[in-house]
């Protein structure tokens, strides 16, 4: 069959809006970190993840570039864009769509972050790196299915670079260093385990998904699935529009993020939340503000509001409220929305 | 340099696509430096950055382990000291480091394009006269950790592998960063870094807010944002390099260094580490302030930094070893044997034949139970015991004190290859992961090739061979793979006593605290876990085996207590538990941790039940499956019966107070250097 790798459209995919949004907000800023999607089997955490690859914006990429490094970024330039950049030397400049790449639960550690090409060293007698999935990670979005069977030392690795945007090698004769700056976007089903709080904590945001209670909305997810079985490229096609709506909304939304802005209320909100609840660190502040001003983007808004802080808030503390490896954090949402009130209210008087 | 001359200094370069190619000065410019947040430019976290400027200020302090939550700048301040650090610069071991290039091993690209042996040096060259950074440092394997502490304790990194032999300098400032939910350090590991500090994120609402918006602002524009801070950075530079200078006239009198001493023995650390380390702190403080004396707030100061990771408890028994300068393995491991042989306290045989005496305090449901059942007794103070109505139901009690987990010495017992990532037992393994023991023969298709062994494979042929242009020929039938080792996690199954004598004076809360720290030390081994409960006629299954130790934790926590106790048919649950699960996966470890005070008064058949849980219990032993007892008993005269039934199954015993480690971090000791099990 030809049509066998058509994808099911994003669009198409019934409910599940706190996860859709999440995605979507993570196209839209790739600094929000990623998001970790909980639920049981069978609630189309996968379908929405692979769909996303169809909705990603295409950018500006150095040609020939293993890594895809940005000709506008310094920054994050892997060693030898940034010394062609440093030496004013110029980029072949290509465009090339975002991707999804996946990390297989089996992968091993030297396919993730690189290794020594060893037949290329004995046939030829000269070093080569073999670059790994970190490295095709890089400004893509990095999808680990039943992130939580992940093995361990992978789990160590991939928060090394999450954290850092960078994947240092040190193996097998190879020393060297990359860019590796991903969206991460793991789905697990929590039955089957849970996560270490490290790497949990890495996800800008977490989603709960149940399954749609709603008999009429199951009937119509059913429907929708079988015919999309049936024929899979008419059944894509119903959604061509709605595809390129939430396309465009996307781009408009990433051109007016840098215009967003948040008033100093905005930022005592987030601190006041963090310090009442209690969270570990400063990720959940800062991570807060950020999604509040993706999420004003994408509705059209250059300011941020209170309501998009408690948007932000539902989306980046549910995780983040736990102390020690296993104890609950009860995650009182009542609470913030008090704090939001309070703060939002004061600066309403204020005027 | 070394007298040997294998050991040729060279700068790593980086590669994508041909090493080789590549000019040598670009890589050493490696990720953006200049792009990262300022250091000065970091909130807060006052000590921290201390700490870091005391190190680059006078290096002999050691380096700094930092602690604490995470997302609390632990890292950006430790990357971005390259900023202030005048000629030294930060090295990074990352967590991906295979012990070749750490130690420095085999140059592979000479060796075969030239058919001489030569050595390409690792990180801990490159990291000699600069700072040598781990982030996670709690992560670490093992094998990497230990050769990172004989380089750290000698300075000199003496390389026999691979066919080579030479050494260099090594000398470094170690510093590390870690969270210590994900476990700690052993000890030897803790007091290789000079000084500790505990990060935390900060409470004041205004510097949260500045905080973020710093963070925000440097993500919309790096470079601008760095170049805002540099006239600040460069001050910093200067004052460090000034310190620098004035640090060797800085004098230290006699009066310091008795002040030194008594804090030191005040705090009880091991080792004579913690006062040179407090002096050199306290020099490069009084350095830092431009004087030449150093005076008590300096001390003050220092020991702060110098002691909160060396302070031990007071030792309660006088070990009188002559001076513990470097406590070696062996010799903690010794200690930790101890109680394992003799049970201190001296009541056992006496009370072993007297149940009837502890009649006093009857748990109300007591009618149809035989004595053993009852165990409150004269307890040396005479506490009052309402004997009260939560007895006779089900009572579900709160989780108890937790602590860190002393080392339970568990060794592989057969020679299976195990796969597995956990880290309490080290066995052989077929993942690209380990420390490289031997070379062997490859039997499928080749992914870690043992260079060393393929070389030498090839060399008898090399005269009669095609080269093709090369010095070696290499054919398949040479090939060699390595041969690792590593640890391999255990399928822990813990079997509860839930009967009603453990709801009594609170000693469930004791024995949960107990288990959860027990699941915790797990959790930081990367152990599957299984928990069993026997409580009333029945053993129940709360939890089969599973990752999810958090959810073991939950059923811990909501497990009520009450009825008789079957001890029998909790072992037999555990043992069926544990043979199921061998069915699935051959290579499994299985361990069952009984928690229990080894009275029962429920039989499977009709039988005496102690008797009973004896058999069972020696058929697990038979089985191969390593067990370990934990005694819960508290009374006042001790029944002795679980470390009966201990000896019966072949078990490791630890009274329930003996579980706690004693000295702060010796959880996550060596388990290699333990002595058999």
């Amino acid at each position: 069959m030809k049509n066998n790798n058509i994808v099911y459209p994003f669009t198409g995919i019934i409910g599940q809006e706190q996860m859709k949004k999440a995605l979507i907000l993570n196209v839209i800023n790739p600094l929000l970190g990623g998001v970790l999607i909980r639920g049981e089997k069978g609630t189309a955490k996968s379908t929405a993840v692979r769909a996303l690859a169809d909705l990603l914006p295409t950018r500006s990429q150095v040609e020939g570039c293993a890594f895809g490094c940005d000709p506008r970024e310094p920054a994050n330039m892997c060693s030898d864009c940034l010394s062609k950049y440093e030496s004013n030397g110029t980029f072949v400049e290509m465009f090339g769509r975002m991707k999804v790449v996946d990390l297989p639960v089996s992968a091993t550690e030297d396919r993730v972050v690189g290794t020594l090409d060893i037949e290329y060293a004995i046939k030829k007698g000269e070093k080569k790196f073999e670059p790994g999935i970190l490295a095709q990670a890089n400004r893509n979005i990095l999808y680990v299915d039943e992130v939580n069977l992940l093995d361990d030392h992978i789990v160590d690795v991939l928060l090394d670079s999450a954290a850092m945007g960078v994947n240092t090698i040190e193996r097998e004769g190879v020393s060297y260093s990359h860019p590796a700056r991903f969206i991460l976007v793991g789905t697990m089903n929590p039955e089957e385990g849970d996560l270490r709080p490290q790497l949990l904590d890495r996800f800008g945001m977490v989603v709960d998904v149940i399954g749609e209670r709603d008999t009429a909305r199951r009937i119509e997810v059913i429907r929708n699935r079988l015919e999309y079985e049936n024929n899979k490229e008419m059944f894509s096609n119903k959604f061509i529009d709605d595809q390129q709506d939430l396309r465009e909304r996307i781009l408009k939304a990433k051109k007016l993020l840098p215009k967003v802005q948040f008033g100093d209320d905005m930022l005592e909100m987030a601190a006041k939340i963090s310090i009442e609840l209690d969270v570990d660190g400063h990720r959940a502040d800062i991570a807060m503000i950020k999604t509040a001003m993706t999420i004003a983007a994408f509705k059209g808004l250059t300011a941020v509001s209170s309501a998009d802080m408690q948007e932000a808030a539902e989306l980046v503390l549910p995780h983040r409220m736990r102390r020690t490896p296993f104890e609950e954090g009860i995650f009182n949402f009542s609470k913030v929305e008090q704090i939001i009130n309070e703060v939002g209210s004061a600066r309403d008087d204020a005027i | 340099m070394t007298p040997f001359s294998q050991c040729e200094s060279k700068e790593k370069s980086g590669p994508v696509p041909l090493l080789k190619d590549r000019p040598k000065n670009v890589s050493k410019a490696a990720p953006p430096r200049s792009y990262r947040f300022p250091f000065v430019a970091v909130i807060g976290q006052e000590k921290v950055k201390k700490a870091l400027l005391l190190n680059l200020v006078n290096p002999k302090i050691g380096g700094v382990l930092l602690a604490g939550e995470k997302g609390t700048a632990k890292s950006t301040l430790v990357r971005s000291l390259n900023q202030v650090a005048n000629e030294m610069k930060v090295v990074e071991l990352p967590l991906n480091a295979t012990e070749d290039r750490v130690i420095g091993s085999i140059d592979i690209e000479k060796t075969v394009a030239g058919g001489k042996r030569s050595f390409e040096s690792g990180i801990l060259k490159k990291a000699d006269g600069n700072i040598l950074y781990i982030d996670e440092v709690n992560l670490l394997s093992e094998h990497i950790v230990n050769s990172i502490l004989e380089v750290a304790a000698s300075g000199v990194n003496r390389v026999e592998r691979e066919g080579i032999s030479c050494e260099h300098d090594s000398k470094f400032v170690l510093i590390g960063t870690m969270n210590p939910e994900e476990g700690f350090l052993r000890s030897q590991f803790l007091d290789r870094f000079g000084i500790y500090v505990e990060v935390g994120g900060s409470k004041n609402l205004a510097e949260r807010k500045e905080v973020i918006r710093r963070r925000l602002a440097f993500e919309s524009g790096p470079a601008e944002f760095a170049g805002k801070w540099e006239t600040e950075a460069a001050e910093l530079r200067n004052q460090v390099l000034d310190a620098q200078k004035k640090l060797p006239l800085v004098k230290i009198s006699e009066s310091i260094l008795k002040l030194t001493a008594d804090i030191v023995n005040e705090a009880c650390c091991a080792g004579n580490r913690a006062e040179l380390v407090m002096i050199e702190t306290a020099r490069a403080l009084a350095a830092c302030d431009g004087r030449q004396n150093i005076n008590i707030a300096d001390i003050k100061e220092a020991a702060e930094y110098a002691l909160p990771h060396r302070k031990r408890e007071k030792p309660e028994e006088p070990e009188s070893r002559e001076d513990e300068q470097e406590p070696s393995q062996e010799e903690n491991d010794d200690q930790n044997q101890e109680p394992d042989d003799e049970q201190p306290d001296d009541q056992e045989d006496g009370g072993a034949e007297e149940p009837e005496n502890q009649q006093q305090e009857q748990p109300p449901e007591t009618e149809a139970d035989p004595p053993a059942e009852s165990d409150d007794d004269e307890s040396p103070e005479p506490e009052e015991q309402e004997p009260d109505l939560s007895e006779i139901m089900d009572q579900i009690d709160a989780i108890g004190r937790t602590f860190i987990v002393r080392n339970l010495n568990i060794k592989a017992i057969d020679r299976k290859k195990r796969k597995g990532d956990g880290k309490r037992i080290k066995t052989k393994t077929d993942a690209k992961k380990g420390q490289y023991i031997k070379s062997m023969i490859p039997q499928h298709k080749i992914n870690d090739l043992a260079f060393d062994a393929t070389l030498r494979a090839a060399a008898p042929f090399q005269s009669v061979r095609e080269k093709n242009g090369l010095a070696v020929s290499i054919r398949s039938e040479d090939i060699r793979e390595k041969l690792r080792e590593k640890r391999t996690g255990s399928t822990i199954v813990f079997v509860v006593d839930a009967s009603g004598s453990m709801g009594a004076k609170k000693r469930m809360e004791t024995v949960k605290g107990a288990v959860v720290s027990l699941l915790t030390d797990a959790y930081q081994k990367r152990d599957r876990v299984g928990l069993i409960s026997f409580r009333k006629k029945e053993a129940e299954v709360l939890l089969n085996i599973t990752r999810s130790v958090d959810m073991a934790q939950k059923c811990l926590r909501d497990l009520p207590t009450g009825g008789k106790t079957p001890l029998a048919a909790g072992l037999l649950k555990g043992y069926e538990v544990i043979k199921n699960e061998q069915r699935k996966n051959e290579d499994l470890l299985p361990i069952l941790v009984l928690v229990s005070d080894g009275r029962t008064n429920a039989a499977l058949m009709d039988g005496d039940p102690f008797s009973e849980a004896k058999e069972i219990g020696q058929r697990i032993s038979a089985a191969g499956i390593q067990t370990i007892v934990v005694d819960t008993e508290v009374d006042f005269i001790k029944l002795g019966l679980a470390k009966e039934l201990a000896a019966c199954m072949n078990a490791r015993y630890y009274r329930i107070e003996d579980l706690a480690a004693d000295v702060l971090a010796d959880a996550v000791r060596d388990l290699s250097n333990a002595s058999s099990f």
